[in-house]
């Protein structure tokens, strides 16, 4: 079949699909920050406590997020600061999310990594920032010690007490650090 | 032999001297011709030609200096030692100067006339001896001994003479003034037989002297003409005569009138009165103008044209600039005028004074709290309209009307009032305005600018237009103009949204056909497109379909319909599309409970996965209550109801009780009641506790009726402020939603982003924020000011942070 198409046509044929790919990337980039947009207003709305998250300037792919750690647990009347970068493809794959404050959880590595199952393989279009900022606060409540990435914050958990106190510490330390 | 000589030589002099009066004594001239040739060859003789024509020539300057010049003034001062002191007498008085200065000048002319012969001897033996006189100036020695003249009269002139001229040449204007301009009225006047004193000369009419005075007059300007002395004496006074009656005449005929054109009649006016007065002082009488020198001729024709008609126009502009206010409040009715000061303003350079003038007027007689909103946008339109006359570029319009635009921008109600004169009938005005189909011109568009179809017919703006707007704003049309005083449509159409949502709910009628018409209007004026007058149309449409479910419901067919205690019809609105409405709570009865739940129901039958959310607090109830001995058919609105309603089981309530039953607050509910007071259903009997009043006449209760019926007078006012409030949420109360939610974005923004300047902020809410939620800078720093008074915002170093915790 192919060699019947007329070479010329061929030629022309190309370039006018790359278009069409790029109009479609670009629709698609408008429908995310369409999408992120309207993330944004929900979550400005609801006005939950504990957690926000806003764009970091001008840029719609990158959020800060804060949350304040809930109630009744250790974290209580602590606040951390978080990093979210939306890829081209959200929400189909999940973004990219990470504590900029340093956070001494079991979870959650040096680097501010967080290991999170709906971050990586149990993501679904359905979640969005504000779903993903519920989790990781009530994450710091019920760590999964099973798999730690901070071993030391996994055995120290059995001892609330001694967990707090070193807690406190570090999250004194970080924060006259900044300062 | 040497005596001889200088014998001889005396006997010369003798004959030279007296020849030529060095001496000064002109007394004795005698004009033998052949003498005086003797005399010339004589003095060439002698080559004295100079020092002789010095010498003679100094002895006139002399006389002049020494006789007749102070002689002349003379006259005037004794005249003003006489006068001094005496009552300024019009009539008597001026003749007495008239005579004065006629006889005065009389002597001068004939004094003056009797160096003539002396002169024209000096000037034969200038020509003969080649004598020269100072010659730098044009002319012959006849022109030289009248500039010494001149020179000399007003090196001496005593300070009381202008004053003494000015009142000469007024009585002569006078008479002549009269004599031009007042004989039409003196015809009417003259059958009264009465001694009228004459309007010319302030004598008896049977005893006027005009006639004498206009003799005088003319003698006196010949001689001073001929003494080319009637211009350098008189000439500031004859024109400065002649301003004045302008003025004056002026200010007349424009006096409170502005409905008639008046600029070509005070032209002709002025040309004649300016035309005959010259005539008159110049040429000795009227009609002679065409006879006289060219020189007159054109002396009094540039006179006409560059001072006294400048004059006309400068005084006519200045007189209606202090008018001008209220010729623009006049307008239509003053449309003549503006006409006239349009012409006039070509010819003067008063634009600016004319700016600043309405500017001021506009300033103090309307722009205070003490003006009505609807008589600024009153005032308002018409200048627009008025200046529009003057000005078709608008660059008048823009430079006045600034001030008006920015003191409306101040007033709250400025956007309800121009809407609702939009689509009210009554106010023929602005809704005959919506009804031309011309698309809004605003601020922000600059369609015509590159308009190039009518190239030919451009014309570029005027000079001091260059501060100003666009071309196409400023020659929009009033619709535009006013919208622009916001520079937004959205603020109008949200205005009218609550007016319309207003009308919708507080008529409760299904009669759309006059709403459907504005807002068809509306669309044209506005641009279909606006997602605001789509709402609009939703509100209107509503009406419609609730009108159809209505029926359906209320049809015989509907099940429901058997049970029924009492009809219930309902507005149903679309809550997306409605403006948001004042929220008020109210329990209604049981009984009525139970008919909107049947109604929901019945609704839901027909329409399927939908239902009704009630407001209870709107609507009307139709009630019939039933007294002792009357029955009452009112419409209430269903918070009067339910208060009533109550009173069917109970004729004691107390305000906290009924309070707590119909769950209005207590101040509500107090307002609520006077309404039945008035109706003496009602009666308050100790405070706070309300009876019910059954009958009027019957025993004690009628009595305390009776009693309570004063009170029906003192409360009708509080009544009808209850009646006028609007249900619906005010344009403020809306904004002020829409600004927070712009706070709740704020606040996200500051939680994560610790510290932002007022202008990121502004540039992050522009970006992020979804829908058409506007706000200037200036609004949102007015904003982020009052969080800060409220303490829920800090600002440091113009950054805004939250507060912690």
């Amino acid at each position: 079949m192919a060699q019947n198409i007329a070479p010329g046509n061929s030629t022309t044929a190309s370039p006018s699909k790359g278009n069409s790919d790029k109009a479609i990337a670009g629709r698609d980039s408008h429908s995310v920050s369409k999408r992120l947009q309207h993330e944004l207003m929900t979550l400005m709305m609801a006005a939950n406590k504990g957690i926000s998250a806003f764009p970091d300037g001008d840029n719609l792919f990158k959020w800060i997020g804060t949350i304040t750690g809930p109630a009744s647990t250790v974290y209580e009347g602590l606040s951390y600061k978080l990093s979210l970068e939306f890829p081209c493809s959200y929400p189909y794959s999940a973004p990219t999310v990470k504590f900029v404050t340093p956070c001494f959880h079991p979870n959650v590595d040096r680097h501010g990594n967080i290991c999170l199952d709906i971050l990586k393989e149990k993501w679904s279009a359905s979640y969005d920032v504000r779903s993903i900022l519920l989790s990781i606060q009530s994450l710091l409540g019920e760590p999964n010690n099973d798999s730690p990435l901070n071993g030391h914050a996994a055995e120290l958990w059995a001892n609330q007490v001694a967990y707090k106190k070193h807690l406190v510490e570090q999250y004194k330390k970080n924060n006259v650090d900044e300062k | 032999m040497a005596a001889v000589r200088t014998a001889d030589s005396r006997q010369q002099w003798e004959i030279i001297k007296k020849n030529f009066c060095i001496d000064g004594d002109f007394s004795q001239i005698n004009d033998s011709g052949e003498d005086l040739q003797l005399v010339v060859r004589l003095v060439q003789q002698l080559g004295a030609g100079q020092l002789v024509l010095d010498l003679a020539l100094d002895a006139i300057w002399l006389a002049l200096r020494q006789s007749v010049v102070p002689k002349f003034w003379q006259h005037f001062v004794t005249f003003e030692a006489q006068t001094n002191g005496k009552e300024d007498d019009a009539g008597e008085g001026s003749v007495e100067v008239m005579s004065r200065v006629a006889t005065a000048v009389s002597e001068l002319y004939d004094s003056a006339g009797s160096f003539v012969p002396q002169i024209n001897r000096c000037e034969m033996l200038c020509e003969q001896s080649g004598a020269k006189f100072e010659d730098c100036i044009p002319g012959g020695l006849m022109e030289h001994f009248k500039l010494h003249l001149r020179a000399t009269l007003h090196s001496q002139m005593p300070s009381s003479f202008m004053h003494l001229l000015h009142k000469f040449y007024s009585a002569a204007f006078k008479v002549f003034y009269q004599a031009e301009v007042g004989s039409q009225v003196e015809e009417s006047e003259e059958v009264t037989d009465e001694p009228v004193p004459c309007g010319g000369c302030g004598g008896a009419t049977d005893a006027c002297h005009c006639q004498a005075i206009t003799n005088t007059f003319c003698q006196v300007n010949k001689q001073l003409y001929g003494l080319d002395l009637l211009e350098r004496l008189a000439g500031d006074i004859i024109s400065s005569l002649l301003l004045s009656v302008i003025t004056d005449h002026v200010s007349t005929t424009c006096r409170d009138s502005y409905d008639q054109s008046c600029i070509n009649q005070l032209e002709k006016w002025v040309e004649n009165v300016v035309v005959g007065w010259l005539e008159l002082v110049y040429c000795g009488s009227r009609g002679q103008l065409s006879s006289a020198d060219a020189a007159i001729q054109t002396m009094v024709s540039n006179n006409l044209n560059q001072t006294y008609m400048t004059a006309l126009y400068h005084t006519y502009t200045t007189t209606r600039i202090d008018q001008l206010f209220n010729i623009v409040i006049e307008y239509p009715e003053s449309q003549p005028a503006l006409e006239d000061i349009r012409e006039c303003l070509d010819r003067t350079h008063l634009r600016d004074r004319l700016v600043e003038s309405l500017r001021s007027a506009i300033q103090t007689r309307l722009l205070h709290p003490g003006v009505n909103t609807t008589d600024v946008l009153h005032a308002y339109i018409s200048a627009i309209k008025a200046l529009r006359v003057l000005d078709p570029k608008g660059v008048l319009l823009e430079l006045v009307s600034e001030p008006v635009r920015q003191y409306l921008r101040g007033r709250e109600d400025t956007v309800r009032y121009i809407v609702t004169s939009l689509t009210d009938e009554s106010c023929s005005e602005l809704s005959e305005e919506l009804l031309v189909a011309a698309p809004l011109v605003l601020d922000d568009s600059h369609s015509d600018d590159d308009n190039m179809d009518n190239w030919e017919t451009w014309t570029p703006d005027p000079v001091h237009a260059h501060n100003l707007k666009s071309k196409s704003q400023r020659t929009a049309d009033i619709i535009s103009m006013l919208v622009n005083i916001y520079g937004s449509k959205d603020v109008f159409i949200t205005e009218y949204r609550t007016i319309l949502a207003d009308r919708i709910l507080s008529q409760f009628s299904y009669d759309t056909e006059r709403e459907i018409r504005y807002l068809e209007h509306l669309k044209v004026r506005f641009g279909e497109t606006l997602a605001l007058l789509h709402k609009c149309e939703v509100m209107v449409k509503d009406v419609a379909d609730s009108k159809r479910i209505n029926t359906s419901i209320n049809s015989d067919e509907n099940p429901h319909r058997e049970k029924q205690k009492f009809p219930v019809s309902a507005m149903i609105l679309s809550a997306q599309f409605w403006p948001s409405f004042k929220e008020e709570r109210l329990q209604v009865p049981e009984e009525v409970t139970k008919e909107l739940e049947n109604y929901t129901e019945a609704f839901q039958d027909l329409k399927g996965n939908r239902t009704l959310n009630w407001k209870p607090h709107l609507g009307q109830v139709q009630l019939e209550i039933e007294l002792k001995n009357r029955t009452l058919n009112l419409t209430v609105t269903p918070t009067q109801a339910t208060i009533i309603y109550h009173f069917q089981e109970r004729n004691r309530w107390s305000i906290d009780d009924l309070s707590t039953m119909t769950q209005v607050p207590k101040t509500v509910l107090r307002r609520k009641i006077t309404y039945w007071q008035t109706q003496g259903v009602l009666q308050e009997v100790e405070s706070d506790v309300f009876v019910l009043v059954e009958g009027e006449e019957t025993g004690e209760e009628g009595q305390t009726a009776a009693a309570g019926l004063p009170l029906a007078d003192i409360a009708p006012p509080a009544i009808e402020e209850d009646e006028a409030e609007s249900v619906m949420a005010s344009a403020q109360d809306q904004r002020e939603e829409e600004l927070q939610v712009l706070w709740s974005y704020i606040v996200g923004m500051l939680t994560n982003l610790d510290c932002l300047p007022l202008e990121r902020i502004h540039a992050m809410l522009k970006m992020f924020v979804q829908g058409s939620v506007e706000c200037s800078p200036q609004e949102l720093r007015a904003f982020l000011d009052r969080k800060v008074r409220q303490h829920q915002l800090l600002l440091t170093n113009g950054l805004y942070k939250l507060p912690k915790n």
